[in-house]
């Protein structure tokens, strides 16, 4: 017995070795395997850290929370699939955008403003340099820009509004434009990652928009360092511009980002001090945040996170009964979101305003409005609105029926496995029961669910796609926007139709973002229109899940600290406060 | 379902049949007494105690959040203020009805397969015997996976079957050995000059012959059932409606119960069933010595 | 013996056509096709790119073809080792995924299986017919092979690994580590395979123990053994005897255990966090990615066969009835 040990143990050690150090893929040949570029190896080392073996533990920064499978690929054209820290650490953006000022910071931008009401120029920076020591130009910004005139391209829509982007001169861009539209240019302005066009004008248009992008060449604080199926690694780039330009300086030498694990096991490797950051909801959280555990949350009490983005309920109103506006108000009123707050969440999220509006946008809400026409949980409003509406109880069944005397019986689907929400969806049936309204909830799979909503073949769905951000237009625009096509891939999944509502979104896109008060004036008459229709039923606040260790890294963001951003690594939102979180923490010493 | 093994290669010799005393020796063998009073504490618990948990679904939220155990919720409540009691009850209720059903349909399929096989012999017994193979080779979680991916899995008998469709051939295998060496046995030579069919010999001469050997091979599956079903439930792949220990400890895992401290989550499910698929092996031992009087204790 | 080996191949060559067929139908037959999963992931909301990107990807994972001859075609590019494209690690073929996998299952099962089953067996042997021991093995090992492997996985994690910190229980070596052939590194590995290994290991430590006990107490009583005792040979001898003929059983046993251990190394992977095949079955389940799951099934019913084709042949060796057969 103690001979096989001997025998085994050596064995074993060799068999993971291998595992581990081979490439794990031996590349494929033959284009057709891999679209678009070669085959991801496994754990590509672009170069061996500093020193070989570990990464100092107090030099490096360890996050999870924003990757649900391998890496897929580094190419910040491929919105959807690019690892996290592509955009952000590698790629930047013009400007970022500073969700507590509520305004747009310049990044690689020194400044932007419109020089006339449809021409906005860009100063660039001087001195950025891509990492692979070429000079960053206006000339990149237009060859980025010109990318997206590509069908199939993540922002071709830019080019619907634009006429023109220019490089006047090395520093300056000229856009010009068809139509302007002021809000969703400034959401482009922080969303757009720039590509390096020497190195990018010899790729054919599958490649830019898929191709897997080994070794990224950004103008970012951070390089690729390597990755493996469960992790990707970014070293920190000394040579980086906005160490003087900015004055700023991210303090992790290595961030290495983990493919998000079970909650248990991110739990546990928090305890052990092995994990800094958790972008993920993790149930409980707030049982054990505290002084004690040196577990850090953005408010020490409910909602212990800023709110992130909306979660609606949305109706397909394409279909009886879910097509009459009494009806949707009604199947509002018989929600209980307090229930949800409270039980399934534990006062993490925080109840939706009757506009779904977020708190950051809460100026924009129309009290005067929502006090006229807004809508509250109560069972016994929600029955009386039924019964005005003309919808009744016939077959004595407790539960009401079309107005044709036929039964109503709605699907609530949320995706299998999203246990937050399928309890979320059963206290939203029982409680629409409990006024009359026969909803009953189903967990399909994702796929299913996603294929479902889409084409709109659901009754009723929970959705929170937008996130928060520099406009309110970008929630009007997944509310209203027009034409409805055969397959709605991104917005108003309920198929609702109004040609009004789209003009006055559109208006609401013509006014300038600084003038607050011309936004609020178009606002107003949306959210009557919202509020008096309900294309989606708002009912919660997802919060910027954040759940941060004190053990290595502290100062982290909180409400009323020193640094007042959210410590988030989503996509999009590493120009929201993720970044300039890197440059805020400090090492803990003791 | 690791004690199979012992009894599918087991020469014929147990099947010689019951002495007739055995009821004596049973009430002596402590293995016996034991694994059965504690099988039987669990269905009692299966049975009762949901009479003694709060009405309503297992799921509701009737309670403050993660509530240790105490006098009002006696295990405790969960992460979101469900009753971990009611859910332990129809838990264990449910996992009886696995191990019932999926146990039940495995021993059916197997006896009719292995009786089959090994009685008539020739190519009835070659093309069963390489489906029982064929079966047996595939890695039943995997089929399982399959299976469940493709059709979807709502309910617990739902579940229960496809376990039993996957686990019978390891009866089948073990039930058509012992028919092989029983049907060449005087008494079976005798049925047959007299004219009795295929399925009066078996279900009359040979069956009973080995009763005492099917009861031990559906107590175990019953055991592998509820493991199976466990691990099932674990991967995400268990009922959709329902309450299961499986289930339980998936939630539990999910939601992090160990790390939150929530002990009283996590530990029952799992304690649960290992006492009651170890008291059915450790029952299955004790009947195996009260049938076979060389195993007895010295 | 060729009239063995004839039989058991055509039995695997048989197992093989079934689970590939079976395997085919998985993808092909399921609501919610990749295809519109990929368009999801990718926010593309403009009729014209959405219905390009959708004949673009139909294209790539050849659902676009009639059935028979995404049948034929299925056996083609698997004869090739071509799985196609994994939906979850898009665009990684499935091979790859696999095979990067595929030596943490390897090196967690092979050991675990043999050394659960010399271990077990030496136990069983030793403790059969030894009242004290006996009553200390029996019990334990009655409760080891009852637990279910997630429940004993996780609580070991829990005790070894978060609270004593003695174990890392994540993942296949350390986030703070770059693979390299260094000591340190493997020893890191090493420590990362301890947890899961042993959870593995006990679980299918009792169920060999007991099993082997009550063989050696069915040898022992058996005549040859009665007759050896009363020639008094030494009890040495016997027990070698009753050792040798109860191993018979266990190996077939070994054979039969194979599908109880890949169940039983899934969960444990999942528990850990470790990144084998089970891990990756799990991903598969949950993002309905069909061609990885395929591919992954293939592996182990391949792994399985082979197994139960290397068991064959070792029990050719030690059972001399095989060889001229009889069996």
């Amino acid at each position: 017995m103690r001979n096989s040990w001997r025998l085994l143990t050596p064995l074993v050690a060799a068999g993971l070795a291998v595992a581990a150090c081979s490439s794990g893929g031996t590349p494929q040949t033959g284009g057709q395997a891999s679209p678009g570029g070669s085959a991801p190896p496994a754990t590509q080392p672009a170069q061996q850290p500093a020193q070989a073996g570990e990464f100092p533990r107090n030099e490096t920064l360890y996050s999870t929370g924003t990757m649900w499978g391998p890496p897929a690929n580094f190419n910040p054209m491929d919105e959807g699939n690019h690892a996290t820290g592509t955009v952000g650490l590698v790629y930047e953006t013009l400007f970022h955008f500073d969700t507590n000022a509520k305004k747009l910071t310049p990044w690689l931008a020194e400044s932007g403003s419109w020089t006339d009401d449809k021409t906005y120029v860009v100063k660039l920076r001087s001195g950025v340099t891509w990492n692979d020591g070429k000079p960053f130009t206006a000339k990149d910004v237009a060859f980025t820009y010109g990318l997206g005139k590509i069908k199939g391209s993540a922002f071709a829509h830019v080019w619907d509004w634009l006429e023109a982007v220019e490089a006047t001169d090395d520093q300056t861009v000229t856009v010009k434009f068809k139509t302007a539209k002021y809000s969703q240019w400034d959401f482009e302005l922080y969303q757009r990652a720039i590509v390096p066009q020497h190195l990018w004008e010899g790729k054919d248009d599958k490649d830019v928009l898929t191709g897997m992008n080994e070794n990224p060449v950004g103008t970012g604080a951070y390089k690729y360092l390597s990755h493996a199926d469960d992790r990707v690694v970014y070293q920190r780039r000394d040579d980086w511009w906005g160490k003087t330009a900015l004055n700023m300086e991210p303090k992790p030498k290595y961030f290495v980002h983990i493919v998000t694990p079970s909650n248990e096991v991110a739990l546990g490797l928090f305890m052990q001090k092995q994990l800094d950051l958790a972008n993920n909801y993790i149930p409980g959280m707030n049982r054990i945040a505290g002084e004690a555990s040196g577990i850090h949350t953005y408010y020490p009490q409910a909602p212990y996170n800023l709110s992130a983005n909306t979660a609606w309920l949305v109706p397909n109103t394409t279909k009886k009964p879910l097509n009459d506006a009494a009806f949707r108000k009604a199947l509002a009123t018989s929600v209980d979101v307090p229930s949800i707050v409270k039980n399934v969440y534990g006062e993490v999220v925080q109840a939706a305003s009757p506009t779904g509006l977020l708190p950051g946008w809460k100026d924009f809400d129309d009290q005067a409005v929502i006090g006229e026409k807004g809508f509250t949980f109560n069972t016994d409003n929600a029955k009386k609105m039924l019964a005005d509406a003309g919808y009744k109880d016939t077959d004595g069944d407790g539960l009401v029926e079309n107005k044709d005397g036929s039964k109503i019986s709605l699907k609530l689907i949320t995706p299998a496995g999203w246990s937050d929400w399928n309890q979320s969806a059963s206290v939203i049936a029982t409680s629409a029961k409990a006024a009359g309204i026969d909803v009953t909830a189903e967990t399909p799979d994702f796929p299913a669910l996603l294929e479902a909503r889409n084409a709109g073949k659901f009754d009723l769905v929970i959705n929170n796609e937008r996130q928060l951000s520099v406009s309110p237009w970008t929630y009007y625009d997944y509310l209203f926007r027009q034409p409805v096509n055969e397959v709605q891939n991104t917005v108003n999944f309920g198929r609702y139709e109004n040609k009004q509502a789209w003009d006055l979104v559109q208006q609401l896109d013509a006014v300038k973002t600084d003038d607050v008060e011309g936004m609020k004036k178009v606002i107003s008459q949306l959210q009557a229109i919202h509020l008096d229709e309900l294309p989606a039923i708002p009912l919660w606040y997802n919060g910027v899940w954040s759940q941060a260790s004190n053990g290595v890294w502290k100062n982290w963001g909180a409400d009323g600290g020193a640094n007042k951003y959210p410590a988030v690594f989503w996509r999009h939102w590493f120009e929201m406060g993720g970044f300039e979180t890197l440059t805020q923490l400090q090492t803990n010493g003791s | 379902m690791t004690a199979l093994q012992e009894i599918t290669t087991r020469e014929a010799e147990s099947a010689s049949g019951p002495s007739r005393d055995w009821l004596h020796f049973a009430v002596r063998n402590k293995k016996l007494v034991i694994g059965t009073l504690i099988i039987l504490l669990f269905l009692c618990i299966g049975v009762f105690g949901p009479l003694l948990a709060r009405s309503g679904s297992a799921y509701d939220f009737v309670g403050p959040r993660m509530e240790p155990p105490s006098s009002e919720f006696w295990f405790g409540t969960t992460l979101f203020g469900q009753d971990i009691f009611a859910q332990f009850v129809y838990g264990v209720r449910n996992a009886f009805m696995v191990g019932l059903f999926g146990g039940g349909v495995a021993a059916i399929v197997g006896m009719v397969v292995g009786f089959l096989a090994g009685y008539r012999g020739g190519w009835v017994d070659e093309v069963l015997s390489m489906i029982t193979n064929v079966v047996l080779v595939l890695p039943s979680l995997a089929v399982l996976i399959v299976v469940n991916a493709y059709l979807g899995i709502r309910s617990i008998p739902a579940q229960a079957l496809f376990i039993g469709l996957t686990m019978w051939p390891w009866a089948a295998r073990a039930i058509r050995a012992q028919t092989f060496s029983l049907r060449s046995r005087d008494f079976v030579d005798l049925a047959r000059l007299s004219g009795s069919g295929t399925g009066r010999i078996i279900a009359r001469e040979i069956a009973p012959n080995m009763s005492s050997y099917l009861v031990m091979m559906f107590i175990l599956m019953f055991g592998g059932a509820i493991l199976t079903a466990a691990s099932l439930d674990f991967i995400g792949l268990g009922p959709t409606e329902g309450v299961s220990l499986g289930l339980m400890l998936q939630h539990a895992s999910v939601n992090s119960a160990l790390p939150l401290g929530l002990w009283w989550w996590f530990v029952p499910p799992g304690a649960a069933i290992t006492a009651l698929v170890g008291a059915m092996y450790v029952a299955n031992v004790g009947l195996d010595e009260v049938f076979n009087p060389k195993l007895r204790e010295m | 013996m060729r009239r063995y080996f004839g039989r058991k191949l055509l039995l695997y060559g048989l197992t093989f056509f079934v689970a590939v067929t079976i395997n085919w139908m998985i993808p092909r037959f399921m609501p919610g096709d990749p295809v519109s999963t990929m368009l999801a992931r990718r926010t593309v909301n403009d009729p014209a790119a959405y219905e390009q990107m959708r004949v673009y990807y139909s294209d790539l994972f050849g659902l676009d073809k009639p059935i028979w001859e995404q049948y034929l075609n299925f056996w083609g590019s698997l004869l090739q080792g071509d799985f196609g494209i994994s939906v979850w690690a898009f665009p990684t073929p499935v091979g790859s995924v696999i095979l990067s996998a595929l030596p943490y299952t390897l090196a967690l099962v092979i050991p675990a299986v043999l050394l659960s089953w010399v271990v077990g067996n030496w136990f069983g042997a030793f403790a059969a017919r030894r009242k004290l021991l006996d009553s200390a093995v029996l019990p334990v090992g009655y409760l080891l092979t009852a637990m279910p492997y997630m429940w004993l996985a996780a609580l070991l994690a829990w005790v070894l690994g978060v609270v004593t910190g003695w174990f890392p229980f994540a993942g296949g070596y350390s986030f703070s580590r770059t693979p390299e052939l260094t000591w340190p590194f493997i020893q890191d590995l090493i420590m990362h395979w301890v947890l899961p290994f042993l959870s593995l290991f006990l679980v299918a430590l009792g169920g060999w123990a007991i099993g082997m006990r009550n063989m050696i107490i069915y040898e022992l009583d058996s005549d040859y053994s009665n007759y050896l005792g009363a020639l008094g040979a030494p009890n040495r001898l016997i027990r070698r005897y009753a050792f040798r003929n109860a191993m018979l059983p266990q190996i077939t046993g070994l054979a039969l255990q194979l599908g109880v251990i890949v169940a039983g190394a899934v969960v444990t992977e999942i528990v850990f966090a470790y990144p084998g095949l089970g891990l990756t079955i799990l991903r598969a389940i949950q993002n309905l990615d069909f061609f990885l799951l395929q591919g992954v099934f293939l592996f182990i019913v391949v792994g399985v066969l082979i197994a139960n084709f290397v068991i064959d042949v070792v029990y050719l060796l030690v059972d001399p009835r095989t060889r001229i057969g009889v069996a």
